[in-house]
């Protein structure tokens, strides 16, 4: 920034006030624990930013009999402790094994799904595997999109956006989060293998940290599909994971790119014994 | 900017830049230099305070999200006039502390964690430490006065974390 220039800091108390400050070129500004580190990745903080904390209507989880919502100011460590809901294990853990304690008590849902650079976020499987809805609030007013179309294009969308809330279905039997950190103690995921079965008894899988974006894992969902012998047997699945390994695993600090995806398989089994031991795929 | 917050129960000012983080305003303008600012990433836990009576970094806070919040750091836990807060006390008697780098935050984490888990397991007390590295490794001396304290706690029958901060 300018020497001389003032940053400019809105704490915006409404969307409507939030959208206006973003019109006028404001960066948004969730818990902080991504934007905080620009400078240490030698890219200068906003001139100008919005935080959304004080926005109530962002700040809630809504638990319904069909449906949940959870607003974008969430923090991983209270929707850790709102989401105790059948089918939603998965997400459960994510939130709940993010980084560290301190972490989740400040990072928030939609920061971790705005980080654009941020390979190894925990919510991305977790939420592609929900097959959640982010609602937007745009310059042209609201707009829903699936997270996977919102993960790919985020670049262009959040250009004139804020992410506001994310719609889940109730539609899971069971769900599982399979992380590999090199350490317990916070360190990134080198790969995440997050699965959920719904009621139809079809299984999902979204892979993150080994592509740049989390991505569904539809190779190995349709040989999943096309081979009933396999019903969520854990050898079987890996072995299926082994063959249709369709990622190109990015090189980076934690691990290179053929480790992240060698892993995938042993991520697959422990992913499918996980969703066994929840006892509801019978 | 002008931001107002409460700092260890008084009132503070500051005036600046909104995005300066909380842990610089802390050691650089209030000289409270208990908490410690060593990988600014969020990763090692050396900065950790209470915000609003949550265990969080302060090296990734700017101040612009503090405004109208409490803010308590190791200093104001107990000024050195007063009896140590009862983990404090705890962690002296198990002679615990090595060199104390991460240990203003350690102990900012763990009196959060045993203010609000009274009953927490073993496996609960190095789960809650996950974000608080001690390169001397003296973890389980820690691990083993959190234990002490909340065995203690319910014996006397008394809501732990006696000091209420």
């Amino acid at each position: 920034m300018a020497p001389g220039v003032e940053r400019s800091f809105t704490a915006a108390s409404t969307l409507e006030e939030a959208m206006a400050a973003r019109r006028q070129g404001a960066a948004v500004l969730a818990g902080g624990t991504w934007m905080m580190r620009d400078p240490r990745r030698g890219v200068d903080l906003p001139e100008a930013v919005v935080a959304l904390h004080r926005i109530p209507a962002l700040s809630k989880v809504e638990i319904e009999p069909d449906h949940v919502v959870i607003g974008a100011a969430v923090t991983h460590a209270v929707l850790g402790r709102a989401l105790h809901a059948a089918g939603f294990e998965g997400l459960l853990t994510a939130a709940e094994n993010a980084a560290n304690p301190g972490i989740r008590r400040v990072a928030t849902v939609g920061g971790n799904l705005c980080a654009l650079d941020f390979a190894a976020a925990d919510l991305p499987p977790a939420l592609l595997v929900c097959e959640a809805t982010v609602e937007l609030e745009t310059f042209e007013g609201p707009k829903l999109i699936g997270i996977s179309d919102f993960l790919k294009d985020r670049h262009a969308l959040l250009a004139e956006a804020i992410v506001t809330r994310i719609h889940l279905r109730r539609d899971l039997v069971a769900s599982a989060h399979i992380r590999l950190p090199l350490r317990k103690a916070g360190d990134y995921p080198v790969a995440i293998v997050s699965l959920a079965v719904d009621k139809d008894k079809r299984c999902r899988i979204a892979v993150g940290s080994v592509e740049p974006v989390a991505r569904r894992w539809t190779a190995l969902e349709q040989a999943m599909a096309a081979d009933s012998a396999s019903a969520f047997d854990p050898e079987r699945t890996a072995g299926l994971a082994l063959e249709h390994n369709d990622f190109q695993g990015r090189d980076g600090k934690e691990a290179e790119g053929w480790y992240r995806r060698q892993v995938l398989a042993p991520l697959v089994k422990r992913g499918v014994a996980a969703l066994l031991k929840t006892g509801r795929l019978v | 900017m002008t931001v107002i917050f409460q700092l260890n129960g008084e009132d503070c000012r500051f005036d600046g830049d909104p995005m300066t983080p909380l842990v610089d305003i802390l050691r650089q303008e209030r000289f409270l230099t208990g908490t410690k600012a060593v990988c600014r990433e969020g990763f090692c836990g050396a900065c950790t305070v209470h915000v609003d009576d949550e265990a969080v970094p302060s090296c990734l806070k700017p101040i612009g999200l503090v405004q109208g919040c409490a803010v308590t750091t190791i200093e104001g836990l107990s000024s050195g006039n007063q009896a140590l807060h009862p983990l404090q006390a705890n962690l002296e008697a198990a002679d615990a502390v090595q060199c104390g780098m991460c240990f203003p935050g350690m102990v900012m984490s763990l009196s959060a964690f045993v203010r609000d888990n009274p009953h927490a397991s073993r496996p609960e007390i190095k789960a809650a430490m996950v974000g608080n590295i001690c390169r001397c490794t003296g973890y389980e001396r820690i691990v083993d006065a959190v234990a002490d304290r909340l065995e203690q706690a319910r014996k006397a029958g008394q809501s732990v974390g006696g000091i209420h901060v």
